[in-house]
């Protein structure tokens, strides 16, 4: 029997092989995304798991509140944290802290700059991060034992053994030696704990002032503790206040300062807490991703219920002859499922093909690295993905079919019914609902993105090219003031001038103090040259730009935003000072957008000299490395000439180093990745989508076309042009389709408002695009039906309405 | 006269050789004419019939309707003389399934584009002279054969045409419910209607003035 059910499904297959076609490929399609997808939400899931003391290993944020728009809620924390903590509570088994610093590396005649983390010893002790040569019981031996990771060994050490190899690093302009001790292996992806070189903290000196050891206010490293077993985290928290008020002596104040134990396998998708050393995900994009794969799968099978639904006219016949000749309903409806099965597992291959040819083109959008591992898991979801399939996709045929009373099909010859119900009906309209969503999310993201990319941000970004100096310390301003000055003799240069942050970098340094009437008050800074306003092209509103050369400026002179002006309320303020510091203020700049677009304008202050800024400044707080990075501002002709001439120059004032510079424009865009990389996703999300629910009104206009032949027949007969025919056909299916716009339209607005609400500046909803995604959707669905509406309408009527 | 088929010939490729449906097939129609046509199954009635009413092509020979060169006329043309010429009545009825009977015989009135009044106009007097005002918004499943066969007849004559082409009209009748369309028919051809009817009873072909006879696609 089953042979005879296997010959009759694989002869249907092959029969109507455009069918088969359609349903194959549609659900492979689905299959592919969804696969891809779960890689995608898998991984995101799995952070930091990897650790066998995963659950007990927490991480120390804390919160301080000083008063309304005075709250501080960090994840990194002060130096001493960790050994203070593990002093004083026997609940904690060890604890390590993690601190990244930037250094110059240097190996006889290779120099990169790195980004090293310091650890305690006991890292990996706590961590489960694997050591695959050296030392590898004790790695940090000595204070000047450091770890590299495997990729930074072969970048170093190529082929040789890197094993007591020494490495000199520069940090704070001291160079320092340092021992290869051991190799790690490099640490997974799904790790909040990221590193290429490893250094020992034990030497607190060699890294921190004593100053910064022992503040409470300066929160630099990151704290991980490993709680005994059967330790609650929540009853260690509440102990925590007493021994704030012992560290914090005088400046303790009840209520203002808490600290926090944050399970280390949350870390990376709570967005609540700011990101402390390594970015965090918004479980959002998970979800969205996660629903956006699903859908896909579903309109895939959706697809398939309404083909098999169709085709039910041409098994008609066999459904009456089966029971005629004593075929019970249950061994019909086993024969449909056995048919969908089959379907299923050959559209399930395909898509596992397929997922694996895409995987590098997803791992370029997702910007991760994710392969299919061919692990019990992976054949386990396989099967629920098989079963699942097949249930959905088989379940409605094979009871529809089934319930086929066999003399009514035999006698009659044309089956009623297996028309377009309200249960079809409603499956294409939930085609079209997805698809229209997402094809409004492609076009409102793509509008959103041209926007933040084009948007007049107060100065000029193009022809601009940041060079960073990658040096820090006297040394570096002074080659960065004679790079600039030699820059400036050049045809090929407009304008150059330094600066310690440049546009490249989102986010200057944020300095907060309290003012004189007790307020605490937060403004960005940056240290500038004084040729940075015309580099930029940035206007003065009031008062004038720094003068080149003159000793007062660089001193004590500084200009500020209108924004800066306005929200501390000043009057007047060209030549005054500003509250307790003691600068002079020179000039007044139009507001420009110095931070990306996700951001308002903050209140500005550019200086030349830090000091009198810092000098009453409570809290600082850095998001990029400060060096001098230098902006050229071109003359738009042959760039790739100018930027030789920039490496010329280079090359000459200081030679020995590695010449690095990126385009102002595209680093801009770059901030704006996030925004890019939904933009692809729900692109091609929604191409598919629209793809699949085409293929499925095909199919379904296919059927309806075979279902309605005679009366097309008729009424062609009776006088019906093409056009009628074409027209008679078509406005079924477009009502349909303005059906789902109805529903579409609603919940596209909603969810693109909670996306735009994500950005300061944004393009606001325009009822053009729901228009014009109507008109598109109506109009890709007309051209899907008209092929067979057409085909229909062209056929010689005495075809259809013979009767023999 | 009304139609006049001269040396008209159709035939199909079927494993490199011809297999001819109409040979040879000369026919004067003049106006007010009843014609049957008899033959044997297969013997091309029908093909001549579809012939006649245009749906189908042929492949020599010339065709004069109302003295405009069938053969010579584009598709469009063709068919605006066939809407507005002739009408035609189907063995299966052919109504359509979704649409009660007064929307039925309204369908062919839409496709020439004639105002919502004159067809209600159209429609009633037709229910009216064929007594079906009743069954008017009835589906055709709720109709017996007999009735439906009339709507048939009725949506063929709606559209006022000189000609109607019926094939097999009674097929699927029983006797007396044949005899009522045949009846008809005869009504209708005194009234001046030119009626070309194929089948395949004699008592029904003698309704007609004139009887062809065809065999393998060949007036005999």
């Amino acid at each position: 029997m089953i042979k005879n059910y296997l010959k009759i499904a694989w002869r249907n297959l092959f029969k109507n092989r455009g069918y088969t076609l359609i349903n194959i490929s549609g659900l492979a399609v689905g299959v592919c995304c969804f696969i891809l997808i779960a890689l995608y939400v898998k991984n995101e899931f799995s952070y930091d798991r990897f650790h066998s003391n995963s659950d007990n290993i927490y991480r120390v944020w804390q919160y301080e509140n000083y008063g309304p728009k005075e709250e501080f809620v960090n994840t990194t924390t002060p130096i001493s944290m960790v050994n203070v903590l593990k002093n004083n509570y026997p609940e904690i088994e060890d604890g390590s802290r993690v601190y990244r610093f930037n250094a110059l590396v240097k190996k006889s005649d290779s120099e990169f700059n790195e980004e090293i983390r310091g650890v305690d010893p006991s890292f990996f002790q706590i961590f489960d991060f694997e050591l695959i040569e050296g030392n590898t019981s004790a790695p940090f031996s000595s204070a000047n034992s450091i770890i590299l990771s495997e990729s930074s060994a072969k970048k170093y050490f190529g082929e040789e053994d890197p094993i007591g190899k020494s490495l000199s690093v520069e940090f704070d302009e001291e160079i320092k030696f340092f021992e290869v001790a051991a190799i790690a292996a490099n640490p997974p992806q799904e790790s909040s704990i990221q590193f290429d070189m490893l250094v020992s903290l034990e030497n607190e000196a060699l890294f921190f002032s004593e100053r910064a050891r022992e503040s409470w206010f300066n929160v630099v490293v990151e704290s991980y503790l490993l709680l005994k077993p059967n330790q609650s985290a929540a009853q260690l928290e509440a102990k925590f206040p007493t021994i704030i008020k012992q560290y914090l002596g005088d400046n303790y104040e009840e209520g203002t300062f808490f600290l926090h134990l944050q399970p280390m396998t949350e870390i990376h998708l709570d967005p609540s807490l700011p990101p402390g050393l390594e970015p965090i995900s918004n479980p959002k994009y998970a979800y969205v991703m996660g629903t956006i794969g699903f859908l896909i799968l579903l309109l895939a099978c959706i697809n398939f219920v309404t083909l098999a639904v169709g085709r039910s006219f041409s098994r008609a016949t066999e459904v009456g002859v089966r029971k005629a000749l004593g075929a019970f309903r249950k061994q019909i409806v086993h024969q449909f499922w056995g048919e969908a099965l089959l379907i299923t597992l050959m559209a399930v291959s395909l898509g596992i093909f397929l997922a694996l040819l895409f995987q590098e083109t997803f791992n370029s959008l997702t910007g991760k690295l994710l392969y299919i591992d061919f692990d019990l898991s992976f054949w386990l979801i396989t099967l629920g993905l098989v079963v699942f399939i097949a249930l959905i996709a088989g379940i409605y045929p094979s009871i529809v079919l089934s319930k086929y009373n066999p003399i009514e099909v035999l006698r009659s010859r044309m089956v009623k019914g297996a028309s377009m119900g309200l249960f079809g009906k409603s499956l294409v309209i939930t085609q079209f609902v997805a698809s229209i969503v997402m094809l409004i999310g492609t076009l409102m993201i793509g509008r959103q993105i041209d926007f933040l990319v084009s948007k007049d941000l107060g100065y000029q970004k193009d022809a601009i090219v940041v060079v960073p100096t990658n040096m820090s310390g006297e040394e570096a301003d002074a080659f960065a003031e004679l790079y600039v000055a030699e820059l400036k003799k050049q045809p090929e240069v407009a304008e150059a001038s330094w600066s310690i942050l440049s546009f490249a970098e989102n986010g200057w340094v944020n300095a907060g103090f309290t003012d004189k009437k007790n307020t605490y008050r937060e403004f960005a800074v940056n240290i500038v040259n004084p040729g940075f306003l015309q580099t930029h092209n940035i206007q003065i509103t009031e008062g004038r730009d720094f003068i080149i050369g003159n000793a007062s400026d660089a001193q004590n002179g500084v200009l500020v935003n209108e924004t800066f002006v306005k929200r501390f309320g000043l009057e007047n303020p060209i030549g005054k000072p500003y509250d307790k510091f003691d600068i002079k203020i020179l000039g007044v700049m139009k507001d420009f957008n110095f931070e990306s677009l996700n951001n308002n304008i903050e209140p500005l202050l550019l200086t030349i000299n830090l000091d009198p800024i810092f000098k009453h400044t409570e809290n600082v707080e850095l998001q990029h490395t400060t060096q001098p990075r230098v902006s050229v501002r071109l003359e738009a002709q042959n760039m790739t000439a100018s930027i030789a001439t920039l490496k010329n120059i280079w090359e000459k004032t200081n030679p020995g180093q590695e010449f690095e510079y990126s385009f102002l424009d595209e680093a801009l865009s770059a901030q704006y990745q996030n925004e890019l990389r939904s933009k692809s996703v729900v692109n091609i999300a929604s191409i598919l989508a629209i793809f699949i629910a085409c293929m499925g009104l095909f199919g379904l206009a296919t059927l309806t076309v075979a279902r309605r032949k005679a009366e097309i027949g008729i009424r062609k007969v009776m006088g019906a042009t093409i056009t009628d025919i074409v027209g008679m056909i078509s406005k079924d299916f477009i009502k349909l389709v303005l059906i789902a716009t109805l529903f579409a339209f609603p919940i596209a607005w909603w969810v693109m408002d909670q996306w735009l609400q994500g950005f300061a500046y944004s393009v606001g909803i325009s009822w053009w695009t729901f228009v014009l995604v109507g008109i598109i959707v109506v109009g890709i669905a007309l051209v899907t039906v008209s092929f067979q509406s057409i085909k229909a309408s062209m056929t010689n009527p005495v075809k259809s309405l013979r009767t023999e | 006269m009304l139609l006049e088929l001269n040396n008209i010939f159709k035939w199909v490729q079927q494993g490199g050789q011809r297999v001819f449906l109409l040979k040879d097939i000369n026919l004067e129609v003049e106006e007010g004419e009843f014609i049957s046509i008899m033959g044997p199954s297969g013997s091309g009635k029908s093909t001549l019939l579809n012939v006649m009413g245009m749906l189908d092509t042929f492949d020599e020979g010339e065709y004069n309707f109302l003295d405009e060169p069938v053969h010579q006329l584009r598709e469009k043309h063709r068919a605006n003389l066939y809407k507005q010429y002739i009408g035609f009545v189907f063995q299966a009825y052919h109504l359509i399934d979704e649409l009660t009977v007064y929307e039925n015989l309204e369908m062919p009135l839409l496709y020439k584009k004639i105002s919502g009044s004159e067809r209600k106009a159209m429609v009633a007097d037709m229910l009216d002279r064929f007594n079906i005002v009743g069954k008017k918004d009835l589906f055709p499943a709720q109709l017996s054969g007999g009735q439906q066969q009339l709507v048939g007849v009725a949506r063929a004559l709606i559209s006022k045409p000189k000609l109607i082409l019926a094939d097999e009209p009674t097929g699927n009748l029983n006797s007396k419910q044949g005899e009522d369309i045949m009846e008809l028919f005869k009504q209708l051809n005194s009234e001046g209607v030119t009626i070309i009817q194929v089948t395949h009873s004699e008592k029904n072909a003698e309704y007609g003035k004139r009887t062809i006879n065809l065999l393998d696609g060949r007036m005999i």
